[in-house]
């Protein structure tokens, strides 16, 4: 069953601070991971299956998944001097994965693949005590053709199906986002008023307009990221999202928020 | 340049150039190779000259017209920075 859904930003700079940064505003967003650390904890889970986007660590050009779903007993990763790895519940991401394919959704899996940062940062901050396993899912954000917010929406709607079915108690949490250019000439400048926007309408439990956003203007917004939401919101439809930070820094706006399921 | 996406297709001439900066980014090893003798690590990959000549130079605008990626331009970019001047960093 769905006990709880979330989004969490995974930004670098909230787990290693440079001096560059603003370490209020880091602390308030540690405030708000350490809410939903509270919450996963009251919500009793017995997985949580984290959508985020790889940052070209486990999927080079060999190899470009735009759906994947990890499947071993455990998965591992290193962010700088960060070393982290989970255990993964295996019978669920085998689920996942097996009437994936069979509704129609041609996965990609792997049973041994880096773990990349976007999953490790809001688990670092979010994993309840105890901790619970995980299923990491992977969307392709970074390599175009990445698939499109309808797509991705899609897929959603069938996870939570999925899910839903299932005997655990599974948190579904999104990683990534908001705005932000890594790379290009926009770095210091995000599209912050975007964000806002796009939050008013998750508020008013508009998630389904996610899906109707093109791949061009995710690119333009910065919001590549936010394929790891609207796979989130199909799996909510109408939820109201109750937005626990907006935190817009130089480069990048950090949302963390839950949604009712 | 208003109207190309941010992050565009890599196409298949630069796979090379892109392995070497996914090699900068997240392969210990050869980040340490490369600071040692830079031409000699880029050799392993077998990049060609115009790649090694840009990639030594830092250029990121050659980088990237040469079609790499933006955000490993970036990272790559980012590790040897702070291997060449380690920053300071406050860890949670």
């Amino acid at each position: 069953m769905l006990v709880g859904a979330f989004a969490c930003a995974h930004t670098p700079q909230l787990l290693a601070r440079p001096g560059t940064e603003d370490r209020d505003l880091v602390l308030r967003v540690h405030a708000a991971f350490a809410r939903v650390k509270r919450r996963l904890e009251t919500l009793h889970a017995d997985a949580i299956a984290i959508v985020a986007g790889d940052h070209v660590e486990a999927f080079f050009l060999d190899a470009v998944p735009a759906l994947a779903v990890y499947v071993g007993t455990e998965c591992a990763g290193t962010f700088g001097r960060y070393r982290y790895r989970f255990p993964i519940h295996e019978p669920l991401a085998r689920a996942i994965v097996e009437q994936g394919v069979e509704r129609g959704f041609d996965l990609f899996y792997t049973q041994q693949a880096p773990l990349d940062y976007a999953f490790y940062v809001p688990l670092h901050f979010t994993m309840p005590e105890p901790a619970v396993p995980i299923v990491p899912l992977h969307v392709n954000v970074y390599l175009p053709p990445q698939p499109t917010p309808r797509r991705c929406y899609e897929w959603g709607r069938t996870l939570g199906e999925i899910v839903r079915a299932r005997p655990e108690r599974v948190i579904l949490m999104a990683s990534g986002g908001m705005s932000h250019f890594p790379g290009t000439d926009r770095y210091a400048s995000p599209e912050f008023d975007y964000d806002r926007r796009l939050l008013d309408a998750l508020k008013a439990g508009h998630g389904r307009e996610l899906a109707a956003i093109t791949g061009e203007e995710l690119d333009k917004m910065g919001n590549i990221e936010l394929r790891t939401w609207a796979t989130l919101l199909g799996a909510l439809g109408e939820a109201k999202a109750d937005v626990y930070c907006y935190e817009p820094s130089w480069h990048h706006g950090n949302a963390v928020v839950e949604w009712p399921v | 340049m208003n109207d190309q996406p941010h992050y565009r297709f890599p196409p298949a001439s630069a796979y090379r150039l892109n392995r070497c900066l996914f090699a900068l980014k997240s392969d210990d090893g050869f980040r340490a190779r490369f600071l040692k003798d830079a031409r000699a690590a880029m050799g392993e990959l077998e990049l060609d000259v115009e790649d090694a000549a840009a990639l030594l130079r830092g250029d990121r605008d050659a980088l990237l017209a040469r079609g790499a990626h933006p955000y490993l331009v970036f990272m790559a970019d980012l590790r040897l920075k702070i291997e060449r001047e380690p920053v300071s960093f406050e860890f949670f």
